[in-house]
Order: structure tokens, then C-alpha cells, then sequence
């Protein structure tokens, strides 16, 4: 017999409480992976950032854009781009259902090649270059709104007010990547342009551009805002990393807090652990005594006690990971996809997370038996053989 | 009926068990009531400053100024309707205001969306609750502008004499800081309408038409005869009803997710307080044996296990509500949802959200205490008392 099977029986000694230590514990490892996947989530747009895109704003306000000129004239003057796009915000409602939320965007025609990751059948690209109100949109928005090519839909303009129609071209697709928003609803930027009134009449939101040498994109982006430095409007461009980053810098107070209650939980955790422990501990003073007895060493006893605490930790941290797989990814992350796609393109649980959490376990375990576990093991030999429990 | 010291006494005995499961509860007590102080915080950010006088239109199909654009000439004709306050010299209280974001760095590091809002000179008339703390108001017509109280130390460079750099040579002199009874306008920088206008290509355009009621009854009467007058194209709302709606997405995104926290949470706590609750009825079998001896019934043994459990909640409910009235000390500013610029506002507490809070713990005290209690009834007492 050794120790850690004594330590692995002592664990079955009270069912109820093993069980119920192991359930709190794996609700715990449980709310730390959503808690996780929901900051992994949030960062994706800066994870998979492409390396070789930059962004090119209005240097003082989001809303307000560009002249269109500003588009030829990084395509020519600036080295090192390879191509270049725009779009704006285009802010529309779903005419049938206003709460049915979907990004809707305006775009150039080549907005496709400068997103290669999303990708769209060549005649379905050519239908909507040749098609002014034509629209490609994402095939999880096309299953969900059941859109089929051909279709007549109408949008309700809110930054561009009045019923906007369009004809659905196709969907796009991202299989090789799922970072992506499947949900978003691409229109041509000049059917939104030949409608505003005159004074909105050729701007571009903003820019994008790939860049021939990923390694190069910062020199790119600063020899783009140098062309405008001293124009009325000026640009600020930047990676879309960089781009991604700041959009998630708004939300910065709320990321912390997630990360803050993540270990929160832990805590709630070793809370329950060492509460476990200590009451066994206090129970089994007598046996320990015994053992002492028969010549055991404090610190063989100290050991097995902390073995059994990372025993039971380890099976709630392997329970909460189990759960988590049906609970976190399929049901919340499959519905947090579907119907909040341009929020969080992919909910899903990280290998690090995984990782983390079935290490993060036994090691709580051990740490929250440590105190009850030197103490049973000072205690002199005879006045624990003098407890009776 | 066993008396309640008796449970008490039980809960001091084994200090650091209650210590542990009641700190379990507290800290599911102190998430939940943290974050609803949170959520209710951005509600009141926007509820605060309003006028049942007050209200505001914007274009059909907006519903946040940002996105709203009216021509300017609206604003006399809203001012010529039913039901709308005159000034002393007799001119409609109506207002065109035009709301742009401008990017500007944080002093913290990063950048935020912050809101400029250009008004006209008899603004005052309809925001009575706004007072200039420092320097000065803007005078009208000219390029200078003053900054909001809870925004001035989030942005770099918001100060008095300042000057901000919004397009080239179109630079605006900061002169004043004002407040506004800790209200979302505070995250906002104020200058004149036209220069405004001008600095973002915007001339002829407002965001927004800010109109003062004789009496909020009058909401009916004016709000009928601009839908009667199609050119208009405006949707209006009671400022008090608008200013929910700026933060709705925002407090529920909050709430929901600390609703869903606080549930795991909470769950992870029963089991805390269940674990220990068993543990102690395990070891008081022989109490227990002897309560039920000397004549007390399986229903008030129940009770009072019950009950102590409930108690053995409140004091960690009492302490993590406790601990959650600290963070009202505590200012938070984050990018509002719905209008996409950045807001500052505290955890703001209620009575309702303690209440509910405390409310919490027992309903957790009671779920863990059930299932030990029901079993300490069961108890059979001669068994409990040869000692099990």
C-alpha cells in the first residue's frame, strides 16, 4: 500500500462530501473557463489580426471619414501596397425585424481581394461587381434570415436614412478561418454613394491596404499619413492589430473585470477545497496519531493529505472541463456565434484555458490543504492518539 | 422552538468552517451586488440632469444622436409647436445641438471616443442644472469650448488654457470645466453650435432638437402635432424616456453577465455551505439525539438546522454587501455600446440592490442548509445518542 493509494481511498471514505467537493469545485473550473473564453473571445479580432493589412482613418473622429481621392492616391503614390479598399459603416436595419443585428457594411467592389480570408464563389463576385444594388452576405446570416440569391431584401437606413432594396448575389465563407463574422451583410459603396445628399457624397469611411511585405507595413502606414499631413483632413493608419487593439480599448474597464472575477472564482474554489480538508484533517487527528505511532514521518503524513486534496481537485478540475465542452462551447458559443456573430465570430474554448484549468486544479487543491496539512502533521504523537473525534 | 443562540453558539465554536463557507457566500454576494451597483450606475449616468419638461427629437429611424442629422431649420419649427415654454422675452425654448466624436489619447494610454457637442447661446435655458466649477463658460461664437468634470482626468490635455487640435488651424481653447449633477454630460466637451458646425463640415446640420414642455403633460399635444407634420420626419421622446434608451445595451450587457456570473457563483457556494452544513450535523449526531429526547419534534430540529445555516449566509452576505458599498468609491469609464463614446459612472448601490443582495445569501443559506437539515430530522434519536 502506498501512499497515494491510502490517499485515493481516504477520498471515499465520506461520498458525500467527496462528491460534493468535486461539484463545487468543477462549477468553479466550470465559470473560470467561460469566464476565459469570454476574454479569449474578445481578443480574437487581434489574435488573428492579418499581419499584412493596414487601416486608414480620419486622424480626429471615426464617424466622419475621408475624401475618396484619398483611395487612388495611396494606390499610387505610396510603394509597397499592393492593393487598396474601402468601406463605411452603412448602420442599416433589418426592414422586418429591427432587432435582428447584423453588421452591414458599404464597400468597394474589391474589398474581396483585400479580404482574401472571406471567401466568395467567382461568379457569385461577378454578379455582385456587375449588380449596383447587389449584396454578398455571410452564409451563417443567409441560413439564419433564410436569404437565397435572387432575393429581394429591403434595409431601414438610420445614418443614411430611407428603405434601402437590394438583391442578394451570394454568400461568403471563411473555411480557413474561423475568426471571421459569417453574419456580415456586404453592400456596394457606390449604390449608398449615389443616394446621400451631397454634402455625404464621396467619402470613404475607411481605407484598407495590404502591403506587399508584412515587415514593412509600419514604414507603409507612416509614408500614407505623411501624404496627408498637411491637408485639411488628415489620416491616421495603423496595423489592424493595432486597429483591433483600440476598438477593444473602449471596453478595457469590463475586460478587466472578467479577468479579475475569473480568479474570483478560484478563490471561491479553495475556499470550498480547504474547507473539505480541514474538517477531514480535524477528524482524523486520531488516525494520524496512529500512524505517527507506527513510525510514520510528519512529512508522509503532511504529503497524503495534500495528495488527497489534489486528488479530489484534480477529478472537479477534469468534471469542469468536461462540462464545460457541451455547456461553454456548444450550447452558449454555438448561440453567442449564430445571433451575436459580429460580436464574438468564435466562441470557443482555448487550448491554453483547457490546459490551465486542469493544471490550475490539483494546484489550488494542494495549496488550500498546505495549512491543514502541516498542522496534522506537528501535532505531538500522544495528544492526537488522546483525541477522539 | 429551539432558540437561535444555541445555533449561533454552534456557528462560533467552529470558527474557521464558518469562516471559510460563509467567505464562499460573501464573495458571490459581493459579485452580484458589485455588479448591478454597476449597471444601475450607467442607468442613473443618463437619468441624472433631465427635465420632465424636457424633450428631445431626432431623426426617424435614430435612436442615438450620433446617428441622427436634422436640417437646422427644424429647430424653429419644432419651437413653433403646441404646448412648447417661452422665455421670458417670449422666444420658444428650442435648441439644435449637433453631437460629433472625436478621437483623443487617454492619459492612461490608449485612445477613446469622446463627445463634442456644439450648442447654441441660450442653451443654459434648457439644462437649468449645469454650473461652471472652473475658469469659465465659453463665450458664444467664438472657438472656445469647456470640458465635463468626469471627463477631464480620463483625457490628456482637457485642462484650462489648453488648447485642443481638431482639424489644422481649426484649434479650440479650452476655458472652462463644468457639472452637471454627475450626469453622462460630464463625459462630454461643449463649445458653440457653429463653430462646431464649421470645424466638422457640418454647416446647416444639428444632431438633435432639445425642446422645453409648459408642463409634461404637454408631451401628448406636441408630440401628435409633429407627427402630423410629415416633413419633419422626427421621432421625440420625454428626455427622461431617451436617456434610458442611450444606455440600455450597455446596462444590460453588464447585468446579464453579472447575472450569469453570480449564478455559477452561487452554485459553487451552495455546494460551500452544504459541505459544511453535513460535517456538522455528522458530528453533532448525539446532540441531535438528545434534542430530539428531551421532546423536540423533527420539524423544529429541522428548522433550527435550517436556520443555521441561514445565518451562517447572512454573515457572509452582510459582509460581502458590505464590501460591496466600497466600490462606490470607485469611478468607472468604459465605451457606452449605444452611443459609442466613451462614459464615466460609479457603482451606484440602492437599497433594492442590498435587499436583493442579502436576499441572496439566504435563498443560498436555505438551498445548502435543506438537504443536512432533512437529514438531521431523520435522526433516530436512541441510534444518535449510543453515539453513531
Amino acid at each position: 500500500v502506498t501512499l497515494w493509494t491510502i490517499a485515493a481511498r481516504n477520498t471515499l471514505r465520506k461520498r458525500f462530501r467527496t462528491t460534493m467537493t468535486v461539484l463545487g469545485g468543477a462549477v468553479a473550473v466550470l465559470a473560470f473557463i467561460m469566464l476565459r473564453t469570454v476574454l479569449d473571445a474578445w481578443n480574437v479580432g487581434v489574435a488573428y489580426a492579418a499581419k499584412d493589412r493596414l487601416s486608414t482613418r480620419n486622424k480626429v473622429s471615426f464617424g466622419v471619414g475621408m475624401p475618396k481621392r484619398y483611395v487612388d492616391e495611396i494606390a499610387t503614390k505610396v510603394q509597397g501596397v499592393k492593393n487598396v479598399t474601402y468601406c463605411d459603416w452603412f448602420g442599416a436595419k433589418w426592414a422586418k425585424d429591427p432587432n435582428e443585428s447584423f453588421s452591414n457594411i458599404a464597400c468597394a467592389d474589391n474589398a474581396f481581394e483585400v479580404y482574401p480570408e472571406l471567401e466568395v464563389d467567382p461568379a457569385a463576385l461577378a454578379r455582385w461587381k456587375a449588380d449596383k444594388t447587389g449584396a454578398i452576405v455571410g452564409d451563417m446570416l443567409a441560413k439564419k434570415l433564410g436569404l437565397h440569391v435572387g432575393d429581394t431584401v429591403t434595409l431601414e437606413g438610420s445614418f443614411y436614412p430611407g428603405d434601402w432594396q437590394f438583391t442578394i448575389q451570394g454568400t461568403y465563407t471563411a473555411p480557413r478561418q474561423a475568426a471571421v463574422d459569417r453574419s456580415t451583410f456586404f453592400l456596394r459603396w457606390d449604390y449608398k454613394n449615389d443616394r446621400v445628399p451631397e454634402r455625404q457624397k464621396d467619402n470613404a469611411g475607411w481605407i484598407f491596404a495590404r502591403v506587399d511585405d508584412a515587415s514593412r507595413s509600419a514604414e507603409v502606414a507612416r509614408a500614407i499619413d505623411r501624404i496627408f499631413e498637411d491637408r485639411e483632413i488628415q489620416t491616421a493608419t495603423m496595423s489592424e492589430r493595432a486597429a483591433n487593439n483600440l476598438l477593444l480599448g473602449g471596453v478595457s474597464a469590463v475586460l478587466d473585470a472578467v479577468d479579475v472575477v475569473s480568479f474570483i472564482i478560484l478563490a471561491i474554489m479553495m475556499l470550498i477545497l480547504g474547507n473539505t480538508i480541514a474538517m477531514s484533517v480535524r477528524e482524523r487527528i486520531a488516525e494520524f496519531g496512529v500512524l505517527r505511532a507506527i513510525g510514520f514521518p510528519s512529512r508522509q503524513i503532511s504529503a497524503f493529505i495534500i495528495g488527497e486534496a489534489m486528488l479530489v481537485a484534480l477529478f472537479a478540475g477534469l468534471l469542469g472541463l468536461g462540462l464545460s465542452f457541451p455547456l461553454v462551447q456548444m450550447a452558449m458559443g454555438k448561440w453567442l456565434e449564430e445571433n451575436v456573430g459580429h460580436l464574438f465570430p468564435s466562441f470557443r474554448i482555448s487550448v491554453p484555458t483547457m490546459i490551465g484549468a486542469i493544471l490550475i486544479a490539483p494546484a489550488l487543491g494542494a495549496f488550500a490543504s498546505l495549512l491543514p496539512a502541516i498542522r496534522a502533521g506537528k501535532i505531538p504523537v500522544t495528544e492526537a492518539l488522546r483525541r477522539t473525534a | 422552538v429551539i432558540p437561535i443562540a444555541y445555533n449561533v453558539r454552534n456557528l462560533a465554536v467552529r470558527k474557521a468552517t464558518t469562516a471559510a463557507a460563509a467567505a464562499g457566500l460573501g464573495l458571490v454576494v459581493f459579485v452580484f451586488a458589485s455588479v448591478m451597483m454597476l449597471a444601475n450606475g450607467v442607468k442613473q449616468a443618463t437619468h441624472r440632469a433631465v427635465d420632465p419638461n424636457g424633450v428631445i427629437a431626432l431623426r426617424k429611424g435614430s435612436s442615438v444622436e450620433i446617428e441622427s442629422g436634422l436640417d437646422e431649420s427644424s429647430v424653429a419649427l419644432l419651437g413653433a409647436m403646441p404646448g412648447v415654454a417661452r422665455s421670458a422675452a417670449g422666444q420658444p425654448l428650442a435648441v439644435g445641438e449637433l453631437v460629433v466624436l472625436v478621437i483623443l489619447d487617454k492619459r492612461e494610454g490608449g485612445l477613446s471616443n469622446v463627445v463634442i457637442r456644439g450648442v447654441p447661446e441660450n442653451v443654459l435655458a434648457l439644462r437649468p442644472s449645469l454650473r461652471v466649477k472652473e475658469g469659465r463658460a465659453p463665450r458664444p461664437g467664438t472657438n472656445e469650448v469647456m470640458v465635463g468634470s468626469s471627463i477631464r482626468p480620463r483625457i490628456q490635455g482637457l485642462d484650462p488654457g489648453k488648447v485642443l487640435e481638431i482639424r489644422k488651424n481649426r484649434p479650440l481653447q479650452i476655458v472652462g470645466v463644468f457639472e452637471d449633477d454627475s450626469s453622462s454630460n460630464e463625459s462630454e466637451i461643449w463649445g458653440d453650435l457653429h463653430v462646431v458646425q464649421a470645424a466638422f463640415a457640418q454647416q446647416g446640420t444639428v444632431s438633435s432638437v432639445r425642446v422645453r414642455l409648459e408642463s409634461p403633460g404637454a408631451f401628448d399635444r406636441f408630440a401628435a402635432a409633429v407627427a402630423a407634420t410629415p416633413q419633419l420626419h422626427l421621432n421625440t421622446w420625454r428626455e427622461s424616456e431617451f436617456g434610458d434608451r442611450q444606455t440600455q445595451g450597455t446596462a444590460i450587457f453588464l447585468s446579464g453577465m453579472g447575472t450569469l456570473v453570480a449564478l455559477l457563483f452561487s452554485i459553487g457556494a451552495v455546494i460551500g455551505a452544504m459541505i459544511t452544513m453535513h460535517a456538522t450535523v455528522e458530528q453533532r449526531q448525539r446532540e441531535i439525539g438528545t434534542l430530539r429526547a428531551i421532546g423536540f419534534t423533527r420539524t423544529q430540529v429541522l428548522a433550527s438546522f435550517l436556520l443555521e445555516s441561514i445565518v451562517l449566509a447572512l454573515v457572509g452576505g452582510v459582509f460581502g454587501a458590505g464590501a460591496s458599498l466600497l466600490m462606490s468609491l470607485k469611478r468607472i469609464s468604459m465605451m457606452n455600446v449605444s452611443t459609442w463614446s466613451e462614459l464615466s459612472f460609479k457603482f451606484e448601490p440602492t437599497p433594492g440592490i442590498l435587499l436583493a443582495a442579502i436576499a441572496l445569501a439566504v435563498v443560498m443559506g436555505a438551498c445548502g442548509g435543506l438537504l443536512p437539515a432533512v437529514r438531521t430530522a431523520r435522526i433516530n434519536p436512541i441510534q444518535a445518542m449510543r453515539g453513531a
